[in-house]
């Protein structure tokens, strides 16, 4: 069955800008969208770059055989079925595995969020509604939001299927991966033995965390963050120069005490033999 | 058997102190695919080229560190120095603050370890408890083999854990999307809602099994035999047009009924 | 090019590409590879056995390009021995564990030509079986230098009661071991022994020692990289062959032969091929032997 409408990305699977297109479902209504990223990496983690100009590198893959930069539309996943030999396997092959949850993500039953033990989250995504899809988007993200609800579906994205969580977020819909039961580990043999809890213990606890609350504010901790590297990049700009000033200069952390002395009566006793 | 411990550390508050041992929570089974060049089917090897001289790859002597100060100004880093720059690394898993879990928004969490008493369980359990009870979350920082980690200390039960938190300039902002605005009815809500609710059931993860691995496996079979593929293209849906919006929901509802 | 099954102690294995020439320069095939390996089997195995094995994988030969294998292929054997190990991120990973000759010529079949293993067991991966000292020379200094970096290293570590062990690099260096074979010490504590000692060496003997990564203090200098002491870094393992031109061995010396060596002064005399290691190896026997089996206790911590 083909669209009434060309949408860009609904017949190629894997568009330009998001990873993947297609229709989210539930019931008899559909909604076209893409999936997008909603992690990256951010400010402070190092980047790499060229020490020549300065500029920003690029990941890209290269072939030893030929030595030459593929580009993506020349890159196909395999499987190593033996040494150094690779079966190609095309997305339309794997597709062809799961056909409809290829290119449909069918929320079959709604879960509350807070039943979901936070051990089955794996990565996060976005969706976003494609033409023609944005009423429905927002009419399920409003209608979630209000019931507390999520949708749970199982979908395929090239040789992985996944079983996902659909929750509203800020008016988006965000996409949840979630591990299976039986990729979690069993804890009881590390579980407490001994169960008894010592009850003034625990309330003196209680106190210190009554003493210690706060708002959940993620933006706060990124900042705390990023000002210990900056305090820590400074330190270590203004050691270069003291580095190269004359002795006296103490190393620093030479070692514990006991241990650098030892060494360096060894060290004495040896030049003395010499 | 959960699986062994990759580090021992201690939770720090105050004059708490409760030496623990953290342990994954979770073991992946998958089919690990490569990337190949299509014409040789040669395993493909990643490089770094620069962004601006598109197509030089640039090698590891000329590949140098930096530290975004602002957009586009970097700050060199010699990796090296900063680790012996940096004090010796603690054993500690400092909680900062306590916030409610129910504040935490699902899409700043990221992995799960869960955490064995070490010594001192009467401690380890009394934390839980109050933890439990508060119905709280720790923020705390930690630090193994020199990379430090933001993460949320939590109570499940009787077991402590600890879920490592994604920074928030990691986390693409929903405003980013540029989401369009459109309205709909009141009774297109109520409408959603009830759906919603009809379709409502406990979350039982036990239910759903990766059955495409065996699928998967099967194909990588075929191939390897040189069989051909036959290939089934999917049925796309029809996507729902916003006037039929009503239609749609009220099928649905009579549906399920 | 050549597929050939053999059987070895009721295993079948399939080895392929027997004749690839992967020395060009030099001229050594597969097939002289998995010979090599198979004769030095009674003497690498021990210090391969239980450890996380991280191939080096040069499948079209030392002049083309190499990958680092660290997880053990899915199409493995079902007689390979593995381990789980757990990454920093909570992911688990399966790795290869070399514990007996069919395994071996698994691996060099797969063009492994270089062994790399950690310091620690897959079983106790924070507890380090030995304190390495990893020196490194830039240029102009050699493995001359070296020699003579490891020799103070040897004397300074004796009066501690500490004895240690050499073997070259099989490229420009030379590792020295410190076994420890105990159930106590952390990385944390070889580390910090190790950084202690390059930096008294760095203290008394600046003008050829440093102990300090960063590219322009090591010009000229011996750098000790006690920074190997890490549970994630792995080390060349003793007997594996190394990828350069020539199928050099990474090779243990006994220390009076180091002196000597050293004392001629002829740096190509300190590299070992692998004609030479096999007919020493197997006159002598395991000189590493005793970096197994020799308990020690770093003093001070």
């Amino acid at each position: 069955m083909k669209n009434s409408r060309s949408q860009p990305g609904i017949l190629k699977p894997f568009p330009m800008q998001g990873i993947w297109s297609g229709t989210v479902s539930f019931s008899l209504v559909a909604i076209p969208v893409q999936l997008v990223k909603a992690v990256k990496p951010g400010r402070i983690s190092f980047r790499l770059l060229h020490s020549k100009d300065y500029s920003l590198l690029k990941r890209r893959m290269f072939c030893p055989e030929e030595k030459v930069m593929v580009p993506p539309e020349e890159i196909v996943r395999g499987y190593e079925i033996a040494p150094g030999q690779y079966i190609p396997v095309t997305d339309e092959e794997l597709e062809s595995l799961a056909p409809e949850q290829s290119r449909t993500i069918e929320i079959v039953e709604f879960i509350d969020m807070q039943e979901i033990d936070p051990v089955y989250f794996d990565h996060c995504y976005y969706l976003v509604p494609a033409k023609g899809g944005e009423k429905a988007y927002r009419l399920l993200a409003e209608a979630m939001r209000r019931t507390h609800k999520a949708g749970l579906a199982k979908f395929v994205l090239r040789e992985r299927e996944y079983l996902v969580a659909i929750k509203s977020t800020e008016g988006a819909l965000a996409l949840i991966t979630l591990h299976y039961r039986e990729e979690i580990l069993p804890y009881e043999n590390i579980s407490p033995k001994e169960t008894t809890i010592d009850a003034e213990e625990e309330s003196r606890i209680i106190k210190s965390i009554k003493n210690m609350m706060a708002d959940f504010n993620p933006g706060k901790y990124a900042d705390k963050r990023r000002e210990q590297i900056m305090a820590l990049l400074n330190q270590k700009a203004k050691e270069k120069t003291r580095v190269e000033a004359p002795e006296g200069e103490e190393e620093e952390g030479e070692g514990p005490a006991d241990l650098v002395a030892a060494l360096e009566e060894s060290m004495r006793k040896m030049k003395r033999e010499q | 058997m959960a699986g062994g411990t990759i580090w021992t550390g201690y939770i720090h508050f105050r004059e708490t102190n409760v030496p623990v041992k953290l342990h994954p929570a979770v073991k992946e089974n998958r089919i690990q695919f490569h990337l190949l060049h299509r014409r040789d089917k040669v395993r493909l090897l990643q490089q770094m080229i620069c962004a601006t001289h598109e197509k030089v790859p640039v090698p590891t002597e000329e590949q140098a560190k930096g530290f975004e100060l602002e957009e586009g100004k970097y700050l060199l880093v010699d990796p090296a120095e900063l680790e012996a720059a940096e004090p010796e690394r603690s054993r500690l898993i400092e909680v900062h603050e306590f916030v409610q879990t129910a504040q935490i928004d699902p899409i700043y969490l990221d992995r799960v370890y869960y955490l064995e008493p070490d010594t001192l369980v009467k401690e380890y359990n009394a934390l839980a408890g109050a933890m439990q009870k508060m119905e709280v979350a720790g923020i705390c920082t930690w630090a193994i083999r020199k990379r430090a980690y933001l993460g949320a200390l939590q109570a499940r039960g009787k077991l402590l854990r600890l879920n490592t938190l994604r920074y928030a300039d990691e986390v693409v902002a929903v405003k980013s999307l540029d989401l369009p605005k459109f309205s709909f009815s009141e009774k297109e809500l109520e409408l959603g809602s009830e759906l919603i609710n009809r379709l409502s059931v406990p979350f039982q993860p036990e239910k759903f099994a990766n059955e495409h691995q065996k699928k998967l496996q099967n194909l990588l079979d075929q191939k390897a035999r040189g069989e051909i593929i036959a290939i089934r293209r999917p049925r796309l849906l029809r996507p729902t047009a916003p006037d039929k919006l009503v239609e749609a929901l009220e099928a649905s509802l009579k549906k399920v009924a | 090019m050549s597929k050939k099954i053999v059987e070895i102690s009721g295993r079948r294995l399939s080895l392929s590409n027997l004749e690839k020439d992967l020395y060009p320069s030099y001229g050594f095939t597969k097939a002289q590879i998995l010979e090599y390996y198979r004769r030095m089997a009674r003497f690498i195995l021990p210090h391969l056995q239980d450890r996380a094995l991280t191939m080096k994988r040069y499948p079209e030969g030392v002049d083309e390009e190499f990958f680092f294998e660290k997880r053990c292929p899915a199409h493995r054997p079902a007689w390979v021995e593995t381990a789980e190990l757990s990454l920093d991120d909570g992911e688990g990973m399966t790795v290869c564990l070399v514990n007996d000759l069919t395994t071996l010529m698994w691996v060099a079949n797969l063009a492994s030509l270089e062994l790399h293993v950690p310091l620690a067991r897959a079983d106790s991966p924070e507890t380090p079986d030995a304190v390495v000292f990893d020196l490194d020379p830039g240029e102009p200094a050699n493995i001359l230098d070296c020699a003579r970096v490891a020799l103070i290293l040897r004397d300074l570590l004796s009066p501690l009661g500490l004895a240690a062990y050499v073997k070259t690099s099989g490229k420009k260096g030379l590792h020295v071991y410190v076994p420890l074979n105990r159930q106590d010490p952390t990385f944390e504590d070889t580390k910090k022994f190790s950084k202690a000692v390059a930096g008294t060496l760095q203290k008394n003997y600046p003008e050829f020692v440093t102990a300090k990564m960063a590219k322009e203090y090591r010009h000229g200098k011996v750098f000790i990289n006690w920074s190997q002491n890490d549970p994630s870094h792995t080390m060349v393992c003793v007997y594996s062959l190394r990828a350069l031109e020539k199928p050099t061995v990474s090779f243990p010396l006994a220390w009076r032969e180091l002196e000597d060596l050293a004392g001629q002064g002829i740096p190509e005399k300190l590299q070992i091929i692998h004609s030479e290691a096999v007919s020493r190896a197997e006159k002598q026997g395991d000189l590493f032997r005793e970096v197994l089996e020799k308990k020690q206790k770093l003093p001070h911590l």
